[in-house]
């Protein structure tokens, strides 16, 4: 039987006043991967931040809900130790925080137990050499100098090592080569079966790696048209204009 | 020039400003106290020379002509080539402690100090000449109680092509004071620092940094990097001064504050003199909050809030050392601003 993992009803967010999400709803159940796409502020970061609980943001409306309990419960760090991971399309630069302190506090904090330092470095050179990352990285600070295609594996790691039971992944293939975008694509699919992954992108080539179960349509804050993988190739050839002059996108 | 005879400096003087001669002299302005030698131990890496030359340098600066009235103990060591690194312990005791040392670097080596002790106050004056062709490091971290007062003064001078790199990790003492001169004597010579401060309680943390280049084709690089919590103030002012016919030098400095409380403060003050036409000289400096994308992500990675900010703080302080070359002055300064973050955050 499916296990619901995420549920969205009604939601309305807005940032300082400006309304963003107007009616949003959507349901996960794990093994499902979704597709969200639409223009560039249409409100699909906007979803991603909301679910991670980023502070800048206010529901005013509606609720989500986290396998059955209401995410405004959690805080930010109690959504990610209970198994919440957002790939952010623009990961923090940190400097002075080495990548392997913080990968290793990181794992530490969201399995709510001590890792065995052998184990942890076994598990760690296995994920990284999946994702061909160079181990040099681990003694990097955190995002600081890196290419857009570094900081990107580096989110794809972390999602690898959290072993997360929703995947958030926003613009995640954005900037990469075609070999990066394998890469990534790989560790999306290593999660994916164990997870609900919600995957924000604004191309259709990502989905030639990882194959979406429903692929969703934003506009103006909300979905306006579900579907499956031919939806996301439609979009490719087609564009969003269709959907604003038919009725389904109510425009 | 004896103490009896300067005057008390002005608060005018950009030198004295924030911590007064007074706030930082052990007693009352007028006196010079006995003071206890400070203790000093080679841990590793050779022997100090016996019949130490009391080296007095700025003997218009009224701090230097105090330690120097003060007395207490003064040692020479002088690299011998058989060490690659040579840890010093100074300890510092008593009411009033004083302790001297020259450093002599004839040979590539890093020279690690770590001050400790409980003094009331304590005096430390650190001079040193880095001979030509030379590349070392020298690292000094203060660990004095928290109930401790220092004036700390520092001379350098950096021969022919010879590099030096400074670190500094103030974590002790609750009112310091110090200043560190460094004089560029021959071309071709570089000059990397590095401080990293941690305010916390109501620590007072005052580092002037003056570094002359007077002479072309020399480069330094000045990071200092102040986290500030509770009702401490650091303050940094650095003075930059490149001469009239010393062309070709390359100099920067960069000092950042963090605050972590509402009470905490911080200033930062560069200040350039350059008096010739073809150089490359940069100033910045910059005070901020904890940066709130930063917060959330590291909170977005299971850190609780109290956990992600001590994690900044960490690598805000540890990026204060990021200018630095050397592998050993970099992993000591690393260690000790780990293991005291370690206590005093989880406090």
């Amino acid at each position: 039987m499916a296990e619901e993992i995420l549920r969205i009803e009604d939601l309305h967010v807005s940032v300082e006043g400006t309304p963003i999400l107007n009616g949003m709803d959507l349901v996960i159940q794990r093994g499902e991967v979704h597709v969200i796409m639409g223009r560039n502020g249409a409100g699909k970061s906007t979803l991603a931040s909301v679910i991670m609980g980023h502070p800048a943001y206010e529901i005013t409306q509606g609720a989500i809900y986290y396998k059955g309990q209401a995410l405004e419960e959690l805080s930010v760090f109690q959504r990610a130790r209970a198994g919440i991971f957002l790939s952010f399309q623009y990961p923090a630069v940190i400097p002075g925080v080495q990548v392997g302190t913080f990968l290793k506090k990181s794992v530490q904090s969201v399995r709510d137990e001590p890792l065995k330092g052998r184990a942890f470095r076994k598990e760690l050179n296995e994920a990284m050499d999946a994702l061909e990352m160079q181990k040099g990285v681990l003694s990097r600070y955190v995002n600081d100098g890196f290419s857009g295609g570094e900081k990107k594996r580096l989110e794809i790691l972390q999602m690898l090592l959290l072993r997360p039971q929703l995947a958030l992944l926003d613009e995640t293939d954005s900037g990469l080569d075609i070999d990066a975008l394998r890469i990534v694509a790989k560790g999306i699919n290593q999660v994916a079966p164990s997870a609900g992954c919600l995957i924000i992108t604004h191309y259709q080539r990502l989905l030639d790696h990882v194959s979406p179960d429903f692929v969703h349509v934003m506009i103006d804050g909300r979905i306006v048209k579900s579907g499956g993988p031919e939806l996301a190739l439609k979009l490719e050839d087609q564009g969003y204009d269709w959907l604003e002059t038919s009725p389904e996108g109510n425009a | 020039m004896k103490y009896a005879d300067m005057a008390v400096p002005s608060r005018a003087q950009h030198l004295w400003r924030y911590t007064p001669w007074a706030r930082i002299h052990p007693t009352s302005v007028d006196q010079v106290p006995e003071a206890h030698p400070v203790q000093w131990k080679i841990l590793e890496g050779g022997a100090f020379h016996s019949g130490a030359p009391r080296v007095l340098t700025d003997d218009d600066d009224i701090g230097r002509v105090f330690l120097s009235e003060l007395g207490g103990s003064a040692q020479t060591f002088e690299t011998s080539g058989e060490h690659a690194v040579v840890n010093i312990q100074a300890t510092a005791s008593g009411h009033v402690a004083v302790g001297h040392l020259h450093l002599v670097m004839k040979h590539n080596v890093t020279v690690l100090i770590h001050l400790a002790g409980e003094a009331d106050w304590a005096g430390l004056h650190i001079t040193g000449e880095v001979a030509a062709n030379v590349q070392c490091a020298v690292g000094l971290v203060n660990e004095l109680s928290s109930n401790s007062k220092l004036l700390h003064c520092e001379n350098w001078s950096i021969g022919r092509d010879a590099s030096l790199e400074l670190a500094s990790l103030s974590i002790g003492g609750f009112r310091c004071k110090s200043d560190v001169r460094t004089v560029f004597t021959a071309p071709g010579s570089n000059l990397i620092q590095a401080i990293s401060v941690h305010g916390h309680q109501q620590r007072h943390i005052d580092h002037h940094i003056q570094i002359h280049h007077l002479v072309p084709h020399t480069d330094s690089s000045l990071h200092i990097h102040a986290a500030c919590d509770d009702q401490s103030h650091s303050i940094s002012t650095g003075l930059l001064t490149i001469a009239e016919k010393a062309n070709h030098c390359d100099a920067g400095q960069l000092f950042k504050n963090l605050l972590l409380s509402e009470k905490a403060r911080a200033e930062a003050i560069p200040e350039l003199e350059v008096l010739a036409d073809e150089v490359s000289a940069a100033h910045g400096a910059a005070s901020a909050p904890v940066d709130r994308d930063q917060l959330h992500y590291l909170m977005s990675r299971g850190l609780a809030s109290d956990e992600a900010i001590a994690l900044l703080i960490e690598g805000f302080m540890q990026d204060g050392f990021s200018n630095l070359k050397q592998e050993a002055l970099i992993h000591e300064m690393r260690t000790r601003l780990t293991v005291h973050l370690e206590c005093e955050l989880k406090r």
